[in-house]
């Protein structure tokens, strides 16, 4: 029988159909005939809103669209992907969702190229800022383009039981203090390694030096993105020497050359390996440390306002928002959802503060101050009270907003911190890497 | 018949000879137009694919060709022509440099390794033994599954902390602490990477093999027996030449999956220099820092690298089998 194989056709390589996708996107935008000014219509609508999580309790859309006449398409699409579509859709001027994600650290990006509405136009957004300390974290240009639906922020968590264990009464208020303290835990053999950074490339590193650098008393960036962080005294050369060094120490776990932020938490910290992590996330106490199915020190991580470099310092933020895409097929029937989505009584309903059945899953911390004050007063909020001081003192990472090359800027922060960690670099070469970096794209 | 309307464009020859013909002119039309349909028939049914290549592959590829060459950065209008502009940055980009080595590696260890147990899956599966179908099923699993699946589970196995591997090096008191540690070590971390992607691809290597070796038949390792050839020697002289089209195939796949690897070593290692791929690259350029022309630049090199490794593996491989 003869047989025969004809030689495959290697167009379709991956790479050619990644960027072939790209190609088309780019392609159909020249023609696209569908463009920014959807329709004014806010009744008899569906709108799909895409987030990196799971919907909400149906009864609370429900409920919303017996409000609004605004029925809701939830789509669950994870962080990276999210990401890609927003910028595929909006080069190929294409719809794909009338709400979605817009992140903090691409506030700037996304403002720059007028790929969202600003939120001005259907909030007033004045009004809001005093009850959203984080409002600034999307506020670029002048314009919000994004309405923080939860408080995320850095904070340092401290496992008290194993600091009362190696003799510590006193919590440490400054990053010496800290520094010495964990070493004392150390050699008291109550923790092998009780630092928690995670090293693994990615954005955990770079918001970690960031909180650590703003724990010191600097800033990464000036307002025109020049680097603030090149001179050998400067708070963000201090930062990433202290966290190399707490590496190098046997401070940190040796294996967190390859862990990520969220990993850390759930194998490190939830389990008692170490005592402590300089750049946690805000709400972790209760929604992870003290929860006994996946932690075994429950009512033991508290919550320290961050040492700094004399006494306490201010927590940076990294917060989630929604915002409008300009292809948005219904904007203001999408401005009613945030509106909603963000509104006080909707984030103490979710945040599980009236019960179970109204709580989402995926909810950490609502980003109005007043209701992390309602849920600190009925008691729903494990270490509500130090929370809300924290979240009213937080700050942006970047106070001019993230600049619009961001994320190209992380990329060089993590990949070259990780290079010093593993020992590859030095600090003074990942440094002057980072820097040349930003020297680079500020122009 | 030169210009007669008798003679079609397939080659068919003239049908005046035909008995419909001889019965005349009033059965020809209609004769003739069965005789068109038929003939574009194949074509008709090779058209929704034909145009589905030609709109998701050739002119995808056509486009990434050209605007290579163009500065496309919605950060940095207006679109404009830059040359070699593009490859020249990313050849002047040590991120971008040091990706290549990475992916050398992936594409050598991956293919050589993923050829040789697919070769050694296939032999063992050739002949029918019980439980021969749960276990092709069991071999399947690994490239069936998608692959960021995999990967989240593999990144628990090689957790540095409580990962399988360390744990039980661990309590077998083989190694202490954080002995595999992927990121730290950049053999390490890419060896590790790739035997995690030889894991997926290797099933479907397996079956291309295993296809090709089923219609080899069985009298030929018959007669080799009668002639005294030994089984190793049956090995080389009949199963490896005749299998060579299925090996070929097994090749050019695994070149296509080590060339593009994404997920392994995006989920295993982060964009750590230590593991990263081109395609990781590729991902960065475009999507995060949205300068698509020197994300097409990459992804051309990419696809051309893909097109000339796969033609000398089909040539130096690849012979046409007749038995």
């Amino acid at each position: 029988m003869p047989r025969t194989t004809q030689g495959l056709p290697v167009w379709l390589t991956r790479s050619a159909v990644v960027v072939g996708v790209a190609g088309l996107v780019a392609g159909t935008a020249a023609c696209s005939s569908s463009s920014s000014g959807g329709s004014t219509k806010t009744k008899g609508v569906t709108i799909t809103v895409a987030l990196a999580a799971d919907a909400p309790p149906k009864a609370a859309l429900a409920a919303f669209t017996q409000q609004t006449g605004i029925k809701v398409k939830w789509v669950n699409i994870d962080w990276d992907s999210l990401q890609t579509k927003i910028s595929a859709a909006a080069t190929a001027k294409t719809y794909f969702a009338d709400a979605t994600d817009v992140d903090w650290s691409r506030v700037g990006q996304l403002g720059k190229l007028g790929w969202f509405y600003p939120m001005d136009k259907y909030l007033n957004t004045k009004s809001m800022t005093a009850d959203l300390p984080q409002l600034a974290s999307f506020t670029t240009g002048g314009k919000v383009i994004g309405i923080p639906y939860d408080a995320s922020f850095m904070v340092t968590t401290v496992n008290t039981d194993m600091f009362a264990k190696a003799g510590i009464t006193t919590m440490p208020t400054t990053l010496d203090q800290y520094t010495n303290d964990l070493k004392q835990v150390q050699s008291k053999g109550i923790s092998q390694h009780p630092l928690n950074i995670p090293f693994t490339a990615a954005e955990g590193l770079s918001t970690y030096w960031y909180e650590t650098t703003g724990a010191l008393g600097g800033t990464i960036l000036d307002s025109k993105g020049k680097p603030q962080f090149k001179d050998p005294n400067s708070a963000g050369y201090k930062a990433a020497q202290w966290m190399v060094d707490a590496m190098k120490s046997g401070l940190v776990p040796p294996g967190n050359i390859n862990v990520s932020d969220s990993q850390g938490e759930q194998t490190l910290m939830a389990k008692g390996v170490v005592a402590s992590t300089f750049s946690d996330y805000s709400g972790l106490v209760g929604s992870l440390y003290n929860v006994p199915s996946s932690s075994s020190v429950v009512d033991k991580v508290k919550y320290l306002p961050t040492p700094g470099a004399t006494g306490p310092a201010a927590n940076l933020s990294n917060p989630d928002g929604i915002g409008i895409p300009k292809q948005a097929k219904y904007p203001n029937a999408a401005a009613k959802f945030i509106e909603w989505f963000t509104s006080v009584q909707q984030q103490v309903d979710f945040s599980g503060a009236n019960g179970a059945g109204k709580a989402w899953a995926a909810y950490a911390l609502p980003s109005h101050l007043s209701a992390v004050q309602q849920m600190t007063s009925k008691g729903n909020l494990v270490g509500g009270d130090q929370l809300s001081a924290m979240l009213a003192k937080s700050k942006p990472v970047f106070p001019g907003g993230a600049p619009p090359w961001y994320p190209q800027f992380s990329n060089s922060v993590y990949t070259h911190l990780h290079a010093a960690a593993v020992g590859s670099e030095s600090v003074s070469h990942a440094i002057d890497a980072i820097a040349s970096t930003a020297n680079g794209l500020a122009g | 018949m030169p210009g007669s309307a008798i003679e079609d464009a397939t080659g068919t020859p003239p049908v005046a000879s035909s008995p419909t013909h001889r019965r005349g002119t009033a059965g020809k039309p209609r004769r003739s137009r069965r005789s068109g349909f038929e003939t574009l028939l194949p074509y008709l049914l090779v058209a929704p694919l034909g145009a589905f290549i030609i709109g998701l592959a050739l002119v995808p590829a056509a486009f990434t060709i050209v605007q290579s060459f163009y500065k496309v950065n919605p950060l940095d209008p207006p679109t404009r022509f830059t040359g070699f502009g593009n490859f020249t940055k990313l050849f002047n980009n040590d991120a971008v440099v040091s990706t290549f080595t990475n992916t050398a590696f992936y594409v050598v260890v991956g293919v050589a390794l993923s050829t040789v147990l697919g070769i050694t899956f296939a032999m063992v599966l050739r002949r029918p033994f019980r439980g021969r179908s749960i276990l092709i099923a069991v071999l399947i699993l690994p490239w069936a599954l998608p692959g960021v699946v995999e990967d989240i589970l593999w990144t628990g196995i090689f957790d540095p902390n409580n990962g399988l591997i360390n744990s039980l090096l661990s309590s077998l008191h083989l190694m202490n602490g954080n002995a595999v540690l992927l990121g730290q070590n950049r053999l390490l971390t890419i060896t590790f990477i790739e035997l995690v992607q030889v894991w997926q691809i290797t099933p479907l290597s397996a079956l291309l093999i295993l296809a090709a070796l089923q219609l080899v038949p069985d009298e030929l390792y018959e007669a080799a027996e009668i002639d005294g050839c030994s089984a190793w020697a049956a090995f080389w002289r009949i199963t490896l030449p005749l299998a060579r089209p299925g090996i070929a195939i097994a090749m050019v796949q695994a070149t296509i999956a080590t060339l593009n690897v994404f997920d392994q070593p995006y989920v295993l290692n982060g964009a750590a220099a230590t593991g990263a791929s081109v395609t990781e690259q590729t991902y960065f350029i475009s999507f995060q820092n949205l300068d698509f022309g020197q994300g097409y630049a990459l992804s051309l090199m990419i696809t051309v690298v893909t097109l000339l490794i796969s033609l000398v593996v089909v040539r130096v491989v690849y012979r046409r089998v007749d038995l």
